[in-house]
């Protein structure tokens, strides 16, 4: 049902108690700023903007490889919240080889499996923001896909 | 009108080189309260408890502070006793902090300080920080025998008299949320609120009006010309203050109340979304 990287995270989160599950959280937060693009990396599609949403600029570059792999690298502005860092290291590395397709047919309810119910049902907007903007990506990304397709036809 | 030259109760800050000093005194509690919910677990001022505004201070289901039994748990498992001096700080130039700090005082916890600056200045002065979650002896604070609602808080009915009366109502919103515009501050989300506009007869002193660009309180010269001379507010008179859930009005409820030194504050914590969403509410749109 999920991309079997996410489902490792996903398993790992569940198996936490909520002292280490913060801890854990805080950890991919920390480790957020390695999923900036590296130099002379090439994507299909960039979208850096600044939604009401969230509290600064999140820029999200995909890229997908000839298999039709999607991989994710994310630039996050300073007063983005520690949430919503920890479910960018998350989506990037748990979502990285999945396609464009399975990634905007994923169900967000694994949402809460990883993040816990405490944190969601109190900061509900910060934790799908992530995955609704790689989401809108994907999908940009195929209905050009599906243009190409049509016109070549 | 002679101004104010120094703040009413100066005790009620304490500065970011007095607070390094003083990190192992006894009778004091650190308290940290913000938006960013992981952000203590990232690290926080060494000795440090996290108490947050919505898990620990909301009751889960009604929307409502919690029983005087549920903050004196609150305050029995984090180490203080009616005694202790928590000092308090966060996020946001202090929006949550001042607003714990007011949920505090709601239980009648008397000795409250706010960290002047808050965790942005801390940090910005590169002093310590710990990922470390202090363990205190648990005490045992008594259940506050009442909710000091009536003192220090607002309900609908309270900012609709103070309406009418034209009494000192301060909307402590950005503008554009004043005009009507928007029904959130800039830059988050426009939810929760059917309506935009103010409270007729509302003034629009924005809470930062009140700060510095550090975060820091403006001097009390600056504020007394900002609010006694600008908005008429005087210990003659009952003031309330609002928002849009109560956070940024708690900064000015505590700009008002212990610096300056002014009487009959109330914070009007249902605020906006409230107000905005209540039927038959009168609203006023524009400047």
């Amino acid at each position: 049902m999920y991309p079997p990287k996410l489902n490792n995270i996903i398993n790992l989160f569940e198996t936490l108690p909520e002292v280490e599950r913060r801890e854990t959280l805080v950890s991919y937060a920390d480790a957020a700023k390695k999923q900036e693009p590296k130099p002379g990396e090439q994507f299909k599609l960039e979208d850096v903007r600044k939604d009401e949403e969230c509290a600064d600029t999140v820029g999200v570059y995909l890229h997908v490889d000839d298999e039709g792999k999607a991989h994710f690298r994310m630039t996050l502005g300073s007063e983005v919240q520690t949430l919503t860092r920890a479910m960018t290291a998350i989506l990037c590395k748990g979502l990285d080889g999945a396609t464009p397709q399975e990634i905007l047919d994923l169900p967000s309810d694994f949402v809460t499996r990883i993040v816990g119910e405490q944190l969601v049902r109190v900061r509900s907007q910060t934790t799908y923001y992530i995955l609704t903007r790689m989401k809108g990506i994907c999908k940009v990304y195929l209905d050009r896909q599906r243009r190409m397709a049509a016109s070549a036809a | 009108m002679n101004l104010q030259t120094s703040y009413a109760h100066p005790e009620a800050l304490v500065e970011t080189d007095w607070l390094a000093e003083h990190l192992n005194d006894d009778g004091i509690r650190i308290v940290e309260s913000n938006e960013d919910i992981l952000l203590y677990d990232t690290g926080h001022i060494p000795g440090a408890v996290h108490i947050d505004w919505r898990s620990d201070l909301q009751d889960p289901l009604v929307r409502d502070y919690i029983s005087p039994e549920k903050f004196a748990e609150v305050c029995s498992r984090n180490g203080i006793t009616p005694e202790t001096t928590c000092i308090f700080y966060g996020d946001k130039a202090n929006w949550w902090a001042t607003y714990a700090l007011w949920a505090f005082r709601l239980f009648g916890h008397e000795k409250v300080k706010v960290l002047n600056g808050g965790r942005d200045k801390w940090k910005a002065e590169g002093r310590p920080s710990s990922r470390e979650v202090p363990k205190y002896p648990r005490t045992n604070y008594p259940v506050p025998p009442k909710r000091y609602d009536a003192e220090i808080r607002a309900f609908a009915e309270d900012a609709l008299k103070q309406s009418k009366s034209a009494k000192p109502l301060i909307d402590v919103r950005s503008p554009g949320e004043f005009r009507g515009e928007i029904t959130h501050m800039p830059e988050y989300p426009q939810e929760g609120v059917l309506r935009g506009g103010h409270i007729p007869g509302a003034k629009s002193v924005p809470w930062k009006t009140a700060a510095n660009d550090d975060g820091t309180f403006k001097s009390a010269e600056e504020l007394a010309k900002i609010y006694l001379e600008g908005c008429g507010v005087s210990s003659e008179n009952d003031t309330i203050v609002y928002c849009r859930i109560g956070e940024r009005s708690s900064h000015t409820w505590f700009v008002l109340t212990y610096l300056l030194g002014i009487d009959n504050v109330r914070n009007y914590d249902g605020s906006w979304t409230e107000w905005g969403n209540r039927v038959g509410m009168p609203i006023e749109r524009g400047t």
